[in-house]
């Protein structure tokens, strides 16, 4: 230990009579011992002078001053008898033990208080040491928390970019199928007009001579009156065709913007009609889709997103029917709150399944043929827009799925 | 350690009474100072104490003269028994040359006795002494107490069957057994005294004069 104020002495060290009588106030003591004993002189075991006459006594009288088991000095005097003398070393002996016991206590505890420091020092150190080391520790665990979070988040992101995926795939093949069918029956058409227009051209030639009765040979001969009549209803459902993939691709617009994350203050009966017609051309056949929709005040929220969830819902409803079936979307305003309900006639969710259904990752499916984040994801879009999802099963008979957003 | 103080010719043994609480340290030393005809006895001096219980601590001084003229002067020490007080325990303990450990027979206090003695064997060691060679006496003390409260000497004997010291069974109250832990003690510090300081060659004590000089027999 540097700087140390108080050098420690045992404190059961031999001491001396200079060293006892040390803290005695030896001013007060000569008088006393010269009332006593007259011309006096108290010496140490070593002869040395501590109280009276300077110079020693030719013939003195001497009487030992004892502490514990040994004499630590002598007093001197020539006029004072053999029992004065011994008196008053005998009164020594006695301050001598009593300043005695005064520095043994005084040491053994300066000794102790240093002891006990040293002590708190070292336990001081070692706690100082300690937090050091849960300081490090610390900060090491919010580098990984840090590091683990950010892994995560990543992995997050990743799956929900794969659900968006494969959201916009099924999407893609139901608008596919949706064009496919004008191209189709439009193709087809035009082929059939070319041939009404092959049988149109052997006119040519007898309408520019002005042979009349030629023309109405080929006329009759052809079946024109027919053709011409076929040819315009032909064109018509044409350009019906032609105006449905118009009209499917404005849509497919509106669910371009699933990744523009901006706000826009919409009708969303609007985006149950365009869900609806997505999914329409998947489920032809296998169910029957009704839209029962009230009038709702227009909202501020995203739009590509609130689609998302929309077409989630009518996706896993069609899957949820088997073989025929109705799929129900009503939509109101009450409460100060919007509420579109799914309804589907299928197989229905069982109950152990009801709590886990917006779990990430938990599925009925096959592995592969779903992501199990739909719902999830969902969820999470529609409680960012401040709104909840409740859900309604009962096996073999059906599902709801209610989607309730805030009116602010 | 002994001194050995060529100008004062003087040599200076620590002896400490080492033990739990209350199990009879003072007491020892007490009957000591009444029993003993050693040739220089001094008085015992007694620091603070609190309700019988030694703060800090008790010293008994005693002495003889050897042929050679040089003076031997023992320093019987207790130490507080108090758990708080390890601090001055430590500070008592330190530069002794051999130790008594005043056990309590009492059964409750076989834990006390247990913790004190630990607490010996880490003090020693924390004053840089060598717990393997130290002379030391275990002494089981209040044997006047009635049978059924106190470990029977056949127990004791069982439990410390495999420890290498000295047991000797007493009662301070009445002054058994403690001039012979005392003997027993200064047995076991005579060989390291005069291996030091050639005490049979030198100054013509030999093992049992020294023991006869200290114990006044």
């Amino acid at each position: 230990m540097e700087s140390e104020a108080i050098e420690p002495r045992a404190f059961d060290r031999e001491y001396d009579l200079a060293e006892l009588l040390g803290g005695a106030p030896l001013g007060r003591l000569a008088p006393i011992f010269s009332a006593l004993l007259g011309e006096y002189r108290l010496v140490s075991a070593g002869g040395q002078r501590l109280l009276g006459r300077a110079e020693p006594f030719a013939e003195p009288r001497r009487a030992a001053v004892r502490h514990d088991l040994e004499p630590l000095g002598f007093l001197e005097s020539e006029q004072a008898d053999e029992a004065r003398l011994a008196a008053a070393a005998e009164m020594v002996g006695l301050l001598l033990h009593l300043s005695a016991r005064y520095h043994m206590a005084a040491e053994l505890h300066i000794e102790t208080v240093r002891e006990d420091y040293a002590a708190l020092q070292r336990k001081h150190a070692a706690l100082q040491e300690s937090e050091a080391r849960y300081k490090a520790l610390s900060e090491k665990l919010e580098e990984r928390v840090k590091e683990q979070v950010g892994t995560i988040e990543a992995a997050q992101r990743q799956l929900y970019q794969a659900e968006k995926l494969a959201s916009i795939g099924q999407l893609a093949a139901g608008v596919a199928h949706e064009i496919n069918n004008p191209i189709g029956f439009i193709r087809s058409n035009l082929s059939t007009a070319r041939q009404y227009l092959s049988k149109l051209e052997p006119l040519a030639v007898p309408v520019k001579a002005g042979d009349m009765a030629r023309c109405r040979a080929v006329w009759e001969q052809g079946d024109l009156d027919f053709a011409l009549e076929d040819f315009a209803s032909l064109l018509r459902e044409s350009l019906d065709g032609a105006d449905r993939v118009t009209r499917i691709v404005a849509d497919l617009k509106g669910f371009s913007n699933v990744d523009k994350a901006e706000e826009e203050v919409v009708d969303l009966n609007d985006n149950i009609r365009f869900a609806a017609n997505v999914v329409a051309g998947q489920i032809k056949g296998k169910a029957e889709l009704v839209l029962e929709l009230g009038a709702l005040p227009r909202i501020l929220c995203l739009p590509g997103h609130l689609n998302q969830v929309l077409l989630n819902l009518l996706i896993n409803a069609a899957q949820a029917i088997q073989d025929k079936g109705r799929i129900t979307m009503q939509s109101e305003a009450a409460g100060g709150e919007i509420r579109i309900r799914v309804s589907d006639t299928g197989c229905g969710i069982p109950a152990g399944n009801l709590e886990r259904i917006f779990e990430p990752f938990f599925t009925t499916r096959e592995v592969g043929s779903g992501t199990g984040l739909g719902l999830t994801v969902s969820r999470d879009i529609v409680q960012a827009h401040g709104g909840r999802i409740e859900v309604e099963s009962e096996e073999g008979t059906g599902t709801t799925f209610t989607v309730i957003l805030p009116v602010d | 350690m002994a001194e050995f103080d060529e100008i004062s010719r003087k040599i200076t043994l620590k002896l400490v009474y080492y033990g739990p609480a209350q199990s009879g340290k003072t007491t020892n030393l007490m009957r000591l100072h009444d029993l003993l005809a050693t040739d220089l006895k001094g008085e015992i001096m007694t620091l603070e104490t609190q309700n019988d219980r030694t703060l800090f601590f008790d010293l008994l001084p005693l002495g003889f003269r050897t042929p050679s003229g040089w003076l031997v002067k023992l320093k019987l020490f207790t130490v507080p028994g108090q758990v708080a007080h390890d601090a001055t325990r430590k500070a008592v303990l330190s530069r002794a040359d051999g130790v008594v450990f005043v056990a309590d027979s009492q059964r409750a206090q076989s834990v006390n006795n247990a913790e004190a003695f630990q607490n010996l064997e880490e003090n020693v060691q924390r004053v840089g002494l060598d717990f393997s060679t130290l002379p030391l006496v275990v002494q089981f003390n209040k044997r006047d107490l009635p049978a059924a409260q106190i470990l029977s000497e056949d127990e004791i004997r069982q439990r410390w069957a495999q420890a290498p010291w000295p047991l000797v069974f007493s009662s301070a109250l009445i002054g058994e057994g403690v001039r012979e832990t005392l003997v027993r003690l200064l047995e076991q510090v005579y060989p390291a005294l005069d291996r030091v300081g050639a005490l049979q060659d030198t100054h013509g004590v030999d093992r049992q004069a020294f023991v006869a000089a200290v114990t006044g027999a």
